[in-house]
Protein backbone atom coordinates (compact mmCIF):
# COMPACT_ATOMS: atom_id res chain seq x y z
CA UNK A 1 0.00 0.00 0.00
CA UNK A 2 1.14 3.46 -0.85
CA UNK A 3 1.83 4.89 3.22
CA UNK A 4 1.82 8.28 2.43
CA UNK A 5 -1.40 8.77 0.23
CA UNK A 6 -3.24 6.75 3.13
CA UNK A 7 -1.77 8.90 5.78
CA UNK A 8 -3.09 11.62 3.38
CA UNK A 9 -6.65 10.40 3.75
CA UNK A 10 -6.69 9.39 7.08
CA UNK A 11 -5.99 12.77 7.99
CA UNK A 12 -8.69 14.56 6.23
CA UNK A 13 -11.03 12.32 8.33
CA UNK A 14 -9.18 13.78 11.60
CA UNK A 15 -9.17 17.43 9.87
CA UNK A 16 -12.75 17.36 9.79
CA UNK A 17 -13.27 16.44 13.08
CA UNK A 18 -14.06 12.44 12.49
CA UNK A 19 -13.65 10.18 15.27
CA UNK A 20 -11.73 6.91 14.93
CA UNK A 21 -14.25 4.19 15.58
CA UNK A 22 -11.95 0.97 15.43
CA UNK A 23 -9.31 -0.65 13.24
CA UNK A 24 -10.53 -4.09 12.55
CA UNK A 25 -8.78 -6.81 10.10
CA UNK A 26 -10.32 -9.57 8.12
CA UNK A 27 -8.17 -12.80 6.66
CA UNK A 28 -8.99 -13.05 2.79
CA UNK A 29 -6.48 -15.90 2.19
CA UNK A 30 -5.03 -17.80 5.63
CA UNK A 31 -1.30 -17.37 5.59
CA UNK A 32 0.38 -20.99 5.61
CA UNK A 33 -0.10 -22.96 8.41
CA UNK A 34 1.89 -21.98 11.31
CA UNK A 35 2.71 -18.94 10.88
CA UNK A 36 -0.85 -17.56 11.70
CA UNK A 37 -2.04 -15.08 14.81
CA UNK A 38 -0.63 -16.16 17.97
CA UNK A 39 2.20 -18.36 16.98
CA UNK A 40 4.07 -15.56 14.91
CA UNK A 41 3.19 -13.34 18.20
CA UNK A 42 5.34 -15.83 20.45
CA UNK A 43 8.16 -16.37 18.18
CA UNK A 44 8.50 -12.55 17.68
CA UNK A 45 8.42 -11.82 21.08
CA UNK A 46 10.71 -14.61 22.21
CA UNK A 47 13.50 -13.69 19.71
CA UNK A 48 13.48 -10.35 19.89
CA UNK A 49 13.74 -10.06 23.68
CA UNK A 50 16.40 -7.48 24.55
CA UNK A 51 16.47 -6.07 21.15
CA UNK A 52 14.13 -2.61 21.44
CA UNK A 53 14.31 -1.45 18.44
CA UNK A 54 13.57 -4.87 16.87
CA UNK A 55 11.48 -6.41 18.98
CA UNK A 56 8.06 -4.57 17.98
CA UNK A 57 8.78 -6.24 14.30
CA UNK A 58 6.75 -8.80 13.59
CA UNK A 59 8.42 -10.98 10.98
CA UNK A 60 6.14 -11.77 7.91
CA UNK A 61 4.33 -14.73 8.29
CA UNK A 62 5.71 -15.84 5.02
CA UNK A 63 9.38 -15.98 5.87
CA UNK A 64 10.72 -19.25 7.20
CA UNK A 65 11.57 -19.57 11.09
CA UNK A 66 14.16 -19.53 12.84
CA UNK A 67 16.16 -22.76 12.92
CA UNK A 68 15.26 -22.84 16.79
CA UNK A 69 11.55 -21.82 16.32
CA UNK A 70 9.11 -25.09 17.65
CA UNK A 71 6.86 -25.14 14.37
CA UNK A 72 7.13 -26.46 11.07
CA UNK A 73 8.31 -24.38 8.12
CA UNK A 74 5.57 -22.83 6.09
CA UNK A 75 5.15 -23.13 2.54
CA UNK A 76 6.50 -19.84 1.29
CA UNK A 77 4.14 -19.72 -1.99
CA UNK A 78 1.17 -18.94 -0.47
CA UNK A 79 1.69 -15.66 1.94
CA UNK A 80 -1.74 -14.50 3.65
CA UNK A 81 -3.35 -11.77 2.34
CA UNK A 82 -5.31 -9.55 5.10
CA UNK A 83 -7.67 -6.76 4.47
CA UNK A 84 -7.43 -3.84 7.23
CA UNK A 85 -10.50 -1.66 7.61
CA UNK A 86 -10.40 1.93 9.22
CA UNK A 87 -13.56 2.86 10.67
CA UNK A 88 -14.53 6.46 10.90
CA UNK A 89 -17.94 7.91 12.87
CA UNK A 90 -19.14 11.40 13.22
CA UNK A 91 -22.39 11.60 14.39
CA UNK A 92 -24.87 9.89 12.04
CA UNK A 93 -22.15 9.37 9.53
CA UNK A 94 -20.03 6.24 9.06
CA UNK A 95 -17.37 5.77 6.88
CA UNK A 96 -14.65 3.39 6.13
CA UNK A 97 -11.57 3.04 4.34
CA UNK A 98 -10.43 -0.51 3.52
CA UNK A 99 -6.96 -1.87 1.82
CA UNK A 100 -6.17 -5.43 1.58
CA UNK A 101 -2.22 -6.10 2.00
CA UNK A 102 0.31 -8.84 2.03
CA UNK A 103 1.22 -10.31 5.50
CA UNK A 104 4.49 -8.76 5.87
CA UNK A 105 4.32 -5.81 4.35
CA UNK A 106 4.49 -2.42 6.11
CA UNK A 107 0.92 -0.64 7.20
CA UNK A 108 1.87 2.85 8.70
CA UNK A 109 0.13 3.64 12.31
CA UNK A 110 -2.05 6.34 12.30
CA UNK A 111 -1.80 6.69 16.12
CA UNK A 112 -0.38 10.36 15.44
CA UNK A 113 -3.62 11.15 14.41
CA UNK A 114 -5.91 9.16 16.71
CA UNK A 115 -4.84 8.88 20.09
CA UNK A 116 -6.90 5.51 20.47
CA UNK A 117 -5.21 4.02 17.32
CA UNK A 118 -2.74 2.64 19.12
CA UNK A 119 -4.80 0.27 21.18
CA UNK A 120 -6.14 -1.50 17.59
CA UNK A 121 -2.41 -1.41 15.98
CA UNK A 122 -1.14 -3.46 18.71
CA UNK A 123 -4.10 -6.25 18.32
CA UNK A 124 -4.18 -6.84 14.94
CA UNK A 125 -0.27 -7.24 15.10
CA UNK A 126 -0.31 -9.52 17.74
CA UNK A 127 -3.41 -11.89 16.85
CA UNK A 128 -3.24 -11.57 12.91
CA UNK A 129 1.23 -10.81 12.54
CA UNK A 130 0.74 -7.59 10.78
CA UNK A 131 3.35 -5.50 10.40
CA UNK A 132 2.23 -1.88 11.89
CA UNK A 133 4.64 0.79 11.84
CA UNK A 134 5.45 3.90 14.43
CA UNK A 135 2.67 2.69 17.10
CA UNK A 136 2.44 5.55 19.25
CA UNK A 137 2.57 3.26 22.50
CA UNK A 138 4.64 0.04 21.25
CA UNK A 139 3.91 -2.52 23.39
CA UNK A 140 6.34 -4.99 21.43
CA UNK A 141 4.23 -8.28 21.32
CA UNK A 142 2.87 -7.53 25.28
CA UNK A 143 -0.70 -5.87 25.01
CA UNK A 144 -2.22 -10.12 25.20
CA UNK A 145 -0.10 -11.68 27.41
CA UNK A 146 -1.05 -15.09 26.30
CA UNK A 147 1.44 -13.84 23.03
CA UNK A 148 4.36 -15.22 25.58
CA UNK A 149 2.97 -17.83 27.26
CA UNK A 150 1.81 -20.41 24.69
CA UNK A 151 1.40 -23.11 24.98
CA UNK A 152 -0.56 -23.05 27.88
CA UNK A 153 0.29 -27.39 27.64
CA UNK A 154 1.37 -28.93 31.04
CA UNK A 155 4.35 -30.11 29.63
CA UNK A 156 5.41 -26.77 28.49
CA UNK A 157 4.99 -25.35 32.15
CA UNK A 158 6.97 -28.25 33.48
CA UNK A 159 9.69 -27.26 31.09
CA UNK A 160 9.70 -23.79 31.88
CA UNK A 161 9.85 -24.26 35.84
CA UNK A 162 12.79 -26.51 34.87
CA UNK A 163 14.38 -23.73 33.06
CA UNK A 164 13.93 -21.30 35.86
CA UNK A 165 15.28 -23.59 38.42
CA UNK A 166 18.39 -24.11 36.33
CA UNK A 167 19.11 -20.73 36.17
CA UNK A 168 18.42 -19.66 39.63
CA UNK A 169 20.91 -22.99 40.81
CA UNK A 170 23.36 -21.15 38.35
CA UNK A 171 25.00 -18.57 40.03
CA UNK B 1 14.52 11.04 41.50
CA UNK B 2 14.60 6.96 41.17
CA UNK B 3 11.44 5.45 39.15
CA UNK B 4 9.75 2.62 40.45
CA UNK B 5 7.09 0.75 38.79
CA UNK B 6 4.06 -1.24 40.25
CA UNK B 7 1.86 -3.69 38.82
CA UNK B 8 -1.50 -2.58 39.22
CA UNK B 9 -3.77 -6.35 38.81
CA UNK B 10 -4.27 -8.84 37.71
CA UNK B 11 -5.97 -9.54 41.35
CA UNK B 12 -6.00 -6.03 43.31
CA UNK B 13 -8.73 -5.70 45.55
CA UNK B 14 -10.45 -2.81 43.99
CA UNK B 15 -10.96 -4.47 40.95
CA UNK B 16 -12.87 -7.77 40.05
CA UNK B 17 -11.98 -8.14 36.98
CA UNK B 18 -8.47 -8.90 35.70
CA UNK B 19 -7.02 -5.47 34.37
CA UNK B 20 -3.17 -5.04 34.40
CA UNK B 21 -1.44 -1.84 33.99
CA UNK B 22 2.31 -1.56 35.18
CA UNK B 23 2.32 2.13 37.04
CA UNK B 24 5.68 3.90 36.63
CA UNK B 25 5.85 5.82 39.85
CA UNK B 26 8.20 8.50 40.78
CA UNK B 27 7.70 9.25 44.38
CA UNK B 28 3.63 8.78 44.82
CA UNK B 29 3.04 10.36 41.09
CA UNK B 30 2.43 8.37 38.35
CA UNK B 31 4.13 9.05 35.35
CA UNK B 32 3.29 6.57 33.03
CA UNK B 33 1.09 3.33 32.73
CA UNK B 34 1.28 0.54 30.40
CA UNK B 35 -1.79 -1.29 29.64
CA UNK B 36 -2.04 -5.07 29.12
CA UNK B 37 -5.04 -7.43 28.51
CA UNK B 38 -5.35 -10.93 27.10
CA UNK B 39 -5.83 -13.00 31.20
CA UNK B 40 -9.00 -13.73 30.43
CA UNK B 41 -8.99 -13.78 26.19
CA UNK B 42 -11.25 -16.43 24.92
CA UNK B 43 -11.17 -16.17 21.39
CA UNK B 44 -14.83 -16.19 20.91
CA UNK B 45 -14.57 -14.07 17.85
CA UNK B 46 -12.48 -16.83 16.36
CA UNK B 47 -15.01 -19.19 17.53
CA UNK B 48 -17.64 -17.92 14.65
CA UNK B 49 -15.43 -20.62 12.17
CA UNK B 50 -17.05 -23.75 14.10
CA UNK B 51 -19.88 -22.82 15.48
CA UNK B 52 -23.01 -21.64 13.30
CA UNK B 53 -24.53 -18.45 12.97
CA UNK B 54 -28.00 -18.91 14.65
CA UNK B 55 -25.91 -20.57 17.53
CA UNK B 56 -23.47 -17.60 17.28
CA UNK B 57 -25.92 -15.40 19.27
CA UNK B 58 -25.71 -17.14 22.49
CA UNK B 59 -22.07 -17.17 22.47
CA UNK B 60 -21.95 -13.55 22.05
CA UNK B 61 -24.15 -13.15 24.74
CA UNK B 62 -21.33 -14.55 27.16
CA UNK B 63 -18.90 -11.95 26.00
CA UNK B 64 -19.55 -10.28 29.23
CA UNK B 65 -22.38 -11.06 32.08
CA UNK B 66 -23.46 -7.17 32.83
CA UNK B 67 -24.21 -5.94 28.99
CA UNK B 68 -25.06 -9.80 28.10
CA UNK B 69 -28.63 -8.46 26.53
CA UNK B 70 -27.05 -5.70 24.39
CA UNK B 71 -24.94 -8.15 22.87
CA UNK B 72 -27.22 -10.95 21.78
CA UNK B 73 -29.15 -8.17 20.43
CA UNK B 74 -25.69 -6.23 18.79
CA UNK B 75 -25.59 -9.63 16.82
CA UNK B 76 -28.91 -10.18 15.95
CA UNK B 77 -29.73 -6.84 14.20
CA UNK B 78 -26.15 -7.15 12.56
CA UNK B 79 -27.81 -10.75 10.98
CA UNK B 80 -31.60 -8.82 10.46
CA UNK B 81 -29.52 -6.06 8.63
CA UNK B 82 -27.45 -8.57 6.22
CA UNK B 83 -30.43 -10.78 5.85
CA UNK B 84 -33.15 -8.09 5.41
CA UNK B 85 -35.70 -8.93 8.08
CA UNK B 86 -37.65 -6.75 9.32
CA UNK B 87 -38.62 -6.81 13.39
CA UNK B 88 -42.18 -7.30 14.63
CA UNK B 89 -43.11 -4.13 16.04
CA UNK B 90 -43.89 -5.86 19.11
CA UNK B 91 -40.15 -7.83 19.10
CA UNK B 92 -38.25 -4.40 18.70
CA UNK B 93 -40.47 -2.60 21.73
CA UNK B 94 -39.63 -5.73 23.93
CA UNK B 95 -35.92 -5.54 22.90
CA UNK B 96 -35.61 -1.69 23.25
CA UNK B 97 -37.41 -2.44 27.21
CA UNK B 98 -35.32 -5.22 28.28
CA UNK B 99 -32.38 -3.05 26.90
CA UNK B 100 -33.06 0.23 29.45
CA UNK B 101 -33.59 -2.48 32.30
CA UNK B 102 -30.35 -3.87 31.57
CA UNK B 103 -28.63 -0.25 31.60
CA UNK B 104 -30.24 0.55 35.07
CA UNK B 105 -28.60 -2.99 36.25
CA UNK B 106 -25.63 -2.59 34.90
CA UNK B 107 -25.62 1.56 36.16
CA UNK B 108 -26.27 0.33 39.77
CA UNK B 109 -24.40 -2.88 40.15
CA UNK B 110 -21.03 0.18 38.72
CA UNK B 111 -22.68 2.86 41.31
CA UNK B 112 -22.16 -0.06 43.88
CA UNK B 113 -18.60 -1.19 42.82
CA UNK B 114 -17.65 2.30 42.80
CA UNK B 115 -18.90 3.23 46.28
CA UNK B 116 -17.14 -0.14 47.67
CA UNK B 117 -13.93 1.24 46.16
CA UNK B 118 -14.15 4.62 48.16
CA UNK B 119 -15.15 2.85 51.23
CA UNK B 120 -18.87 3.09 51.21
CA UNK B 121 -19.32 -0.46 52.32
CA UNK B 122 -23.45 0.37 53.24
CA UNK B 123 -24.02 2.33 49.76
CA UNK B 124 -22.57 -0.54 48.17
CA UNK B 125 -24.93 -3.27 49.53
CA UNK B 126 -27.82 -0.50 49.04
CA UNK B 127 -26.97 -0.07 45.25
CA UNK B 128 -26.91 -4.38 44.95
CA UNK B 129 -29.94 -4.47 47.09
CA UNK B 130 -31.50 -2.51 44.45
CA UNK B 131 -30.07 -4.42 41.27
CA UNK B 132 -31.37 -7.21 42.80
CA UNK B 133 -35.20 -6.31 42.12
CA UNK B 134 -33.82 -5.97 38.46
CA UNK B 135 -32.36 -9.21 38.33
CA UNK B 136 -35.66 -10.54 39.44
CA UNK B 137 -37.60 -8.71 36.63
CA UNK B 138 -35.34 -10.50 34.45
CA UNK B 139 -35.90 -13.65 35.75
CA UNK B 140 -39.36 -13.56 35.47
CA UNK B 141 -39.93 -11.89 31.92
CA UNK B 142 -36.50 -13.97 30.46
CA UNK B 143 -36.19 -16.88 32.41
CA UNK B 144 -32.60 -16.01 33.33
CA UNK B 145 -31.39 -13.36 35.62
CA UNK B 146 -27.64 -12.88 34.03
CA UNK B 147 -27.68 -14.67 30.77
CA UNK B 148 -31.19 -14.27 29.09
CA UNK B 149 -30.79 -15.78 25.73
CA UNK B 150 -34.26 -14.23 24.36
CA UNK B 151 -33.06 -12.70 21.63
CA UNK B 152 -32.97 -14.22 18.28
CA UNK B 153 -32.38 -13.18 14.50
CA UNK B 154 -35.84 -11.89 13.53
CA UNK B 155 -37.19 -11.10 17.18
CA UNK B 156 -37.25 -12.24 20.70
CA UNK B 157 -38.04 -15.81 22.00
CA UNK B 158 -41.02 -14.37 24.67
CA UNK B 159 -43.56 -11.84 24.95
CA UNK B 160 -44.40 -9.80 28.36
CA UNK B 161 -48.14 -10.02 28.90
CA UNK B 162 -49.09 -6.49 29.32
CA UNK B 163 -50.34 -6.64 32.77
CA UNK B 164 -47.15 -7.36 34.01
CA UNK B 165 -45.84 -4.90 31.97
CA UNK B 166 -47.66 -2.19 33.63
CA UNK B 167 -46.33 -4.16 36.76
CA UNK B 168 -42.89 -3.68 35.96
CA UNK B 169 -43.30 0.07 35.53
CA UNK B 170 -44.90 0.53 38.67
CA UNK B 171 -41.69 -1.51 40.08
CA UNK B 172 -38.97 0.63 38.04
CA UNK B 173 -40.83 3.60 39.32
CA UNK B 174 -41.00 2.63 43.03
CA UNK B 175 -37.42 1.48 42.72
CA UNK B 176 -36.31 4.93 40.91
CA UNK B 177 -38.08 6.76 43.94
CA UNK B 178 -35.79 4.82 46.55
CA UNK B 179 -33.00 5.30 44.62
CA UNK B 180 -33.45 9.48 44.93
CA UNK B 181 -32.93 8.71 48.62
CA UNK B 182 -29.43 7.06 47.83
CA UNK B 183 -28.37 9.40 45.11
CA UNK B 184 -28.61 12.31 47.39
CA UNK B 185 -25.98 10.47 49.33
CA UNK B 186 -23.92 10.58 46.55
CA UNK B 187 -24.32 14.11 45.53
CA UNK B 188 -24.11 15.58 48.66
CA UNK B 189 -21.52 13.32 50.87
CA UNK B 190 -19.08 15.46 52.12
CA UNK B 191 -16.44 12.47 51.45
CA UNK B 192 -17.46 11.31 48.54
CA UNK B 193 -17.30 15.17 47.14
CA UNK B 194 -13.10 15.23 48.42
CA UNK B 195 -12.95 11.92 47.48
CA UNK B 196 -13.96 12.15 43.51
CA UNK B 197 -14.62 15.99 42.36
CA UNK B 198 -11.03 17.58 40.97
CA UNK B 199 -9.88 14.08 40.40
CA UNK B 200 -9.40 12.27 37.22
CA UNK B 201 -9.81 15.28 35.05
CA UNK B 202 -10.83 14.18 31.11
CA UNK B 203 -11.19 17.47 29.35
CA UNK B 204 -13.77 17.80 26.47
CA UNK B 205 -10.64 18.36 23.56
CA UNK B 206 -8.43 15.74 25.43
CA UNK B 207 -12.16 13.47 25.63
CA UNK B 208 -12.23 14.07 21.48
CA UNK B 209 -8.39 13.05 21.08
CA UNK B 210 -8.70 9.69 22.15
CA UNK B 211 -12.47 9.04 20.96
CA UNK B 212 -13.89 8.73 24.56
CA UNK B 213 -17.55 7.00 24.19
CA UNK B 214 -20.00 6.85 26.44
CA UNK B 215 -20.93 7.88 30.32
CA UNK B 216 -16.93 8.45 30.37
CA UNK B 217 -17.61 10.97 26.89
CA UNK B 218 -20.72 12.86 27.95
CA UNK B 219 -19.25 13.63 31.80
CA UNK B 220 -16.64 15.97 29.60
CA UNK B 221 -19.24 17.88 27.95
CA UNK B 222 -19.66 15.96 24.68
CA UNK B 223 -23.14 15.16 23.85
CA UNK B 224 -22.73 11.66 22.21
CA UNK B 225 -25.17 9.18 22.59
CA UNK B 226 -25.24 6.35 19.95
CA UNK B 227 -29.21 5.83 20.80
CA UNK B 228 -29.92 9.18 19.70
CA UNK B 229 -29.29 7.80 15.60
CA UNK B 230 -32.74 6.32 16.15
CA UNK B 231 -31.97 3.16 14.94
CA UNK B 232 -33.78 -0.05 17.03
CA UNK B 233 -37.03 1.99 17.79
CA UNK B 234 -34.98 4.49 19.75
CA UNK B 235 -36.73 7.20 16.63
CA UNK B 236 -39.99 7.01 18.93
CA UNK B 237 -39.20 7.76 22.15
CA UNK B 238 -37.99 11.01 23.53
CA UNK B 239 -34.21 11.26 25.15
CA UNK B 240 -32.04 13.89 25.84
CA UNK B 241 -28.03 12.97 26.54
CA UNK B 242 -27.34 13.25 29.90
CA UNK B 243 -24.32 15.35 29.55
CA UNK B 244 -22.09 17.10 32.85
CA UNK B 245 -19.15 19.14 31.88
CA UNK B 246 -17.10 18.97 35.49
CA UNK B 247 -14.94 15.71 33.84
CA UNK B 248 -14.17 14.52 36.41
CA UNK B 249 -14.68 11.34 37.94
CA UNK B 250 -18.01 13.17 40.45
CA UNK B 251 -19.19 14.02 37.18
CA UNK B 252 -18.98 10.82 35.84
CA UNK B 253 -20.97 9.26 39.18
CA UNK B 254 -23.79 11.97 38.21
CA UNK B 255 -23.66 11.37 34.59
CA UNK B 256 -24.71 7.33 35.22
CA UNK B 257 -26.95 8.39 38.41
CA UNK B 258 -28.85 10.67 35.93
CA UNK B 259 -29.08 7.37 33.09
CA UNK B 260 -31.36 5.43 35.65
CA UNK B 261 -34.18 8.35 35.79
CA UNK B 262 -33.67 9.15 31.79
CA UNK B 263 -33.95 4.83 31.58
CA UNK B 264 -37.10 4.58 33.51
CA UNK B 265 -38.38 7.08 32.00
CA UNK B 266 -37.72 5.52 28.56
CA UNK B 267 -39.19 2.46 29.82
CA UNK B 268 -42.30 4.27 31.02
CA UNK B 269 -42.41 5.85 27.23
CA UNK B 270 -42.16 2.51 25.93
CA UNK B 271 -44.66 1.03 27.30
CA UNK B 272 -47.03 3.99 26.75
CA UNK B 273 -46.30 3.55 22.76
CA UNK B 274 -46.28 -0.06 22.03
CA UNK B 275 -49.05 -1.90 20.85
CA UNK B 276 -50.91 -3.42 23.25
CA UNK B 277 -52.83 -7.40 23.03
CA UNK B 278 -51.74 -10.62 23.22
CA UNK B 279 -50.40 -13.36 20.44
CA UNK B 280 -49.14 -10.24 18.49
CA UNK B 281 -46.21 -11.56 16.37
CA UNK B 282 -42.81 -11.57 17.93
CA UNK B 283 -40.34 -13.32 15.99
CA UNK B 284 -39.92 -13.26 11.80
CA UNK B 285 -37.50 -16.24 11.25
CA UNK B 286 -35.14 -15.24 8.21
CA UNK B 287 -35.24 -17.80 5.43
CA UNK B 288 -31.78 -18.84 3.91
CA UNK B 289 -27.97 -18.30 4.82
CA UNK B 290 -26.28 -14.54 5.53
CA UNK B 291 -24.26 -13.18 2.74
CA UNK B 292 -22.60 -9.69 3.17
CA UNK B 293 -21.74 -7.40 5.82
CA UNK B 294 -22.23 -4.69 8.30
CA UNK B 295 -21.22 -2.49 10.75
CA UNK B 296 -23.71 -2.15 13.53
CA UNK B 297 -23.48 0.31 16.46
CA UNK B 298 -25.77 0.33 19.64
CA UNK B 299 -25.51 2.27 23.11
CA UNK B 300 -24.02 0.35 25.76
CA UNK B 301 -24.62 1.16 29.60
CA UNK B 302 -20.77 2.09 29.27
CA UNK B 303 -21.05 3.40 25.75
CA UNK B 304 -20.93 2.88 21.62
CA UNK B 305 -20.05 -0.67 21.11
CA UNK B 306 -19.51 -1.53 17.07
CA UNK B 307 -19.99 -4.88 15.54
CA UNK B 308 -18.69 -5.68 12.25
CA UNK B 309 -19.86 -8.96 11.07
CA UNK B 310 -19.11 -10.74 7.70
CA UNK B 311 -21.20 -13.32 6.22
CA UNK B 312 -20.60 -15.27 3.10
CA UNK B 313 -23.64 -17.65 2.55
CA UNK B 314 -22.52 -20.18 4.35
CA UNK B 315 -23.46 -21.14 7.74
CA UNK B 316 -20.68 -20.25 9.32
CA UNK B 317 -19.82 -16.44 9.51
CA UNK B 318 -16.42 -15.40 8.07
CA UNK B 319 -15.67 -12.81 10.46
CA UNK B 320 -17.07 -11.39 13.21
CA UNK B 321 -15.62 -8.48 15.59
CA UNK B 322 -16.86 -6.51 18.85
CA UNK B 323 -15.16 -3.48 19.52
CA UNK B 324 -16.64 -2.94 23.32
CA UNK B 325 -17.18 0.46 24.94
CA UNK B 326 -13.68 -0.70 27.36
CA UNK B 327 -11.70 -1.20 24.55
CA UNK B 328 -12.61 2.52 23.14
CA UNK B 329 -11.86 3.63 26.74
CA UNK B 330 -8.45 2.41 27.65
CA UNK B 331 -6.81 4.82 26.29
CA UNK B 332 -8.74 7.60 28.16
CA UNK B 333 -8.40 6.17 31.11
CA UNK B 334 -4.53 5.89 30.57
CA UNK B 335 -4.09 9.61 30.16
CA UNK B 336 -6.01 10.48 32.96
CA UNK B 337 -3.97 8.28 35.11
CA UNK B 338 -1.04 9.73 34.20
CA UNK B 339 -0.05 12.69 36.20
CA UNK B 340 -2.37 11.58 39.16
CA UNK B 341 -1.77 10.10 42.73
CA UNK B 342 -1.17 6.72 43.45
CA UNK B 343 -3.90 6.98 45.61
CA UNK B 344 -6.30 8.26 43.20
CA UNK B 345 -5.97 4.95 40.69
CA UNK B 346 -8.43 3.06 41.42
CA UNK B 347 -11.26 5.64 41.52
CA UNK B 348 -10.15 6.75 38.11
CA UNK B 349 -10.06 3.28 37.27
CA UNK B 350 -13.41 2.58 38.57
CA UNK B 351 -15.20 5.61 36.93
CA UNK B 352 -14.31 4.19 33.34
CA UNK B 353 -16.33 1.45 33.96
CA UNK B 354 -14.23 -1.42 33.27
CA UNK B 355 -15.44 -4.44 31.78
CA UNK B 356 -11.97 -6.56 30.93
CA UNK B 357 -14.44 -9.49 29.67
CA UNK B 358 -16.08 -7.09 26.88
CA UNK B 359 -12.37 -5.63 25.76
CA UNK B 360 -10.65 -9.45 25.98
CA UNK B 361 -13.48 -11.26 24.02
Amino acid sequence: MDGSAFLARVGAYHEAGWRLALINATTVVAPAAGTHGHVTTAEAATTGAGAPTSAGEVPAPATPPAPSAPVAPPAVEAPGVFEIAWAFARGNEFETIREQIEAGEAVPSVSELFGAAFLYENEIRELFGINVTGIGLDLHGQLYKTATRVPFSHAAIKARLKANAAAVKKP
Amino acid sequence: MKKTVIPFGPQHPVLPEPLVLDLVLMDEKVVDAIPTIGYIHRGLEMMVERVEYTEMGFVVERICGICSFMHGMGYCVSLESIMNVEVPERAGWLRLIWAEISRIQSHLLWLGLGADAFGFENLFMHCWRMREQILDIFEKTTGGRIIHSVNRIGGVKRDIADSELAAILVQLQELGAAFKDTARVFRTDPSIAHRLGGVGVLTTEDARAVDAVGPMARASGIATDTRLLGANFYDRVELEPVVETAGDCLARVLVRMREIDQSIDIVRQAIDKMPKGEGQPIENRPRGLPAGETFTRLEQPRGEVLYYVKANGTKNLERFRARTPTFANIPAMIKLVKGCDLADVPNIILTIDPCISCTER
